[in-house]
């Protein structure tokens, strides 16, 4: 089996993003796979993505613009 | 004055942090590759002109590396020249092989060398700009510059007035986000710029005595709220940043969160005289070919023409004024005095929550008011010590640039502790026939007002609910400018019942240090006083108490950190207290208990002074 390496883009793990850690992955080829090199998260492109808007679910106003700083009943 | 203003900084960074380790993967190290020498200043170009398209001019930041690039300098100089930039220096980017070859060592932050190298460093560094420019810089700046190094740089190279200092909240939780591997420890400071004292960079300076001859500003604005509780690298002015944060739609790749925050720092003129400000400073690293994380350099690119472009629109609209940084020291000088302090008024504005912060810093002190947790002050940075710290290679502090807490509640909790203990909190109990009812648990927000040299935050009257008594209660927290005081006061609204008393228990849970684990707490005193009546303990976990009715004060001496801090009151009943704390808990409380009825206030004052 050969070493790993980067994928096409630089995915972090997306377990370890949801506790505050940036920890780029590397991708085994043979398995077509990314794996976390800290944690025991491995998972395909499409599974990294998923779970990474996954990851966006404490983001609640992410898509919010606000106009005001202090009125809280704006919603 | 009404001025919200930009400083736009970028850097010719040859050989740019990331780049060699991210995209060099696979390959043997090489930072004399020509590929990325190009790349990178591809992407400086990259850079200035999508801010001189929006109208916007900019800090030239020469990096040591890019002073051996005729192209790098040459573009310096035409953009000097017909759009008004500043040509700057900076102490990043010092990596390079003609800096390994000199001083054989792959370090890069400025104030983690040893003084002496500093000095030969900075030396070399301005003499090699003066050759390429024939003059020396009105700024510079790193992540961070310790105080000793700003002090020389001042003496040396006088035209300097302008510095970025710091990067706010960047410590511990950078690190642990880096998987332990990125050494900047530099907690505690301004997040709005400041002047420098000549002890200690993150205290600012209380009068011209102290005045260490610069206006330093803050690597990024930052996210007042977000930052403090995660990894300061996804919440600031810095649009990959929030990419890195994954902050944006992946289908749209829209990101109104930067927006929300560069928004927000403009509503703090507010709370500041009219006065907001913001700092956007990205490195080349983070626009490069090959996509950083899960963003490809298209998306990359957009994030940061969209930043500029809104900058740029503000501008249009009459609501920004972009400064160079040099122009900006000008400014802040001509407009701020010594004492005036620093105002944040802030709410979340990503999670959804209705969470609101109030923070305030001067040159006696830096305050965090959390009014969903009742107003309860949950970090304090005792400014008014001016620590010595001297940081770098031979010194007690290699890396920690921090400036220690009394309170921190992330690090050494807060209200909330795990069935054993105390967090470090400033916080009130409410108690009734038996019943206890901590501030910390109700939640509200607050309201700014500044009357004569006061700042006030007002906050929004809460109930308190026991079994046969209900209390309306209103909390306002005073900030009198240059004393290093905060006046915390308690208004009884109304009662259900209105002959009924509660009684109420003050208290400030302590310690100090710069990170999440325990310091050495045998070094410190604990005293209450009455008149003659004086009770002292000299700590040694033993979890002992003393009060005395009617105490004229309770306070602690911390000698590691050069401060005293003191608790006094003024209400019906008053019993001044302090309190040991135990090995499972290294902390102190100093607190008062007293009574309050209908209509009445209990209020009392925290002080900070220097111990020595």
């Amino acid at each position: 089996m050969a070493q790993a390496g980067k994928g096409r883009l630089n995915y972090r793990c997306p377990s370890c993003f949801m506790r505050d850690l940036d920890i780029d992955m590397f991708y085994d080829k043979d398995k077509q796979e990314y794996y976390c090199i800290r944690c025991q998260y491995r998972g395909s492109e499409a599974d990294v993505l998923a779970k990474n808007e996954m990851a966006r679910f404490r983001y609640g106003a992410m898509s919010k613009r606000y106009t005001d700083f202090e009125n809280f009943s704006e919603k | 004055m009404d001025r919200f203003i930009v400083n736009i900084v970028h850097r010719p960074e040859m050989v740019p942090e990331y780049a060699e380790k991210v995209t060099g993967q696979g390959k043997a190290e090489d930072i004399g590759r020509g590929a990325l020498l190009t790349e990178s200043l591809d992407i400086f170009k990259t850079q200035q002109a999508i801010a001189h398209k929006n109208g916007l001019k900019t800090t030239i930041q020469m990096t040591y590396a890019s002073l051996f690039n005729d192209e790098a300098v040459a573009i310096a100089k035409e953009h000097h020249e017909k759009y008004g930039d500043e040509i700057s220096l900076s102490l990043l980017g010092l990596p390079c092989e003609q800096f390994r070859e000199k001083y054989q060592t792959k370090d890069f932050c400025i104030w983690m060398f040893s003084m002496e190298e500093k000095k030969t460093i900075v030396r070399d560094v301005f003499g090699k700009f003066y050759d390429r420019f024939g003059f020396y810089p009105e700024s510079t700046g790193s992540y961070y510059m310790d105080a000793d190094l700003i002090n020389f740089i001042k003496a040396e190279y006088p035209s300097v007035k302008c510095a970025v200092a710091t990067c706010w909240e960047e410590g511990p939780k950078a690190y642990h986000t880096c998987n332990n591997s990125w050494y900047t420890f530099m907690d505690g400071g301004p997040w709005a710029p400041w002047i420098p004292s000549k002890q200690n960079t993150h205290a600012p300076a209380a009068n011209e005595a102290e005045d260490s001859g610069i206006v330093a500003i803050p690597h990024l604005s930052r996210d007042l709220l977000a930052c403090y509780d995660g990894n300061g690298s996804n919440f600031g002015t810095h649009p990959q940043n929030v990419l890195r944060g994954m902050i944006y739609d992946t289908k749209t790749w829209e990101y109104p969160y930067l927006y929300n925050l560069i928004d927000q720092y403009r509503y703090l003129a507010k709370f500041n005289n009219g006065y907001a400000y913001n700092m956007m400073f990205v490195g080349p690293g983070w626009m490069n070919k090959m996509g950083r994380w899960e963003a490809p350099y298209e998306l990359l690119k957009k994030s940061y023409e969209d930043g500029c472009a809104y900058y740029g629109k503000l501008k249009k609209e009459g609501k920004l004024t972009d400064m160079t940084m040099s122009e900006f020291a000008d400014f802040y000088r001509e407009n701020k005095h010594y004492t005036e302090p620093e105002c944040a008024l802030w709410r979340d504005i990503l999670y959804g929550s209705d969470k609101q912060l109030f923070w305030y810093c001067d040159p006696y002190m830096r305050v965090c008011v959390n009014m969903d947790q009742g107003g309860a002050i949950v970090d304090l940075r005792p400014y008014v010590a001016k620590l010595e710290w001297p940081v770098g290679i031979g010194t007690a502090h290699v890396q920690d640039a921090s400036y220690p807490f009394l309170i921190q509640e992330k690090y050494r909790a807060g209200y909330f502790t795990h069935y054993a203990g105390e967090g470090t909190i400033r916080s009130a109990k409410i108690c009734h026939n038996g019943e206890e009812v901590d501030l910390c648990l109700c939640r509200t927000h607050g309201h700014f007002s500044q009357e004569g040299s006061d700042r006030v935050l007002t906050l929004d009257p809460v109930e308190i609910e026991f079994s046969d008594l209900t209390v309306k209660l209103q909390t306002v927290l005073t900030f009198p400018e240059g004393t290093g005081q905060v006046k915390i006061e308690r208004r009884v609204l109304s009662m259900s019942d209105p002959a009924a008393a509660v009684t109420v228990n003050e208290y400030m849970v302590a310690c100090y240090g710069t990170t999440e684990y325990p310091e050495d707490m045998t070094s410190l005193t604990l005293a209450v006083q009455a008149g003659q009546q004086k009770e002292i303990i000299p700590y040694a976990y033993r979890c002992r108490e003393a009060s005395l009715a009617g105490a004229d004060e309770a306070n602690c001496t911390l000698p590691p950190i050069k401060t005293k801090v003191t608790m006094t009151c003024d209400g019906r009943d008053k019993t001044g207290y302090v309190r040991e704390g135990y090995a499972f808990s290294p902390m102190f409380t100093l607190g008062y208990t007293g009574t309050l009825k209908e209509k009445e206030a209990f209020s009392t004052w925290l002080k900070l002074e220097r111990a020595d």
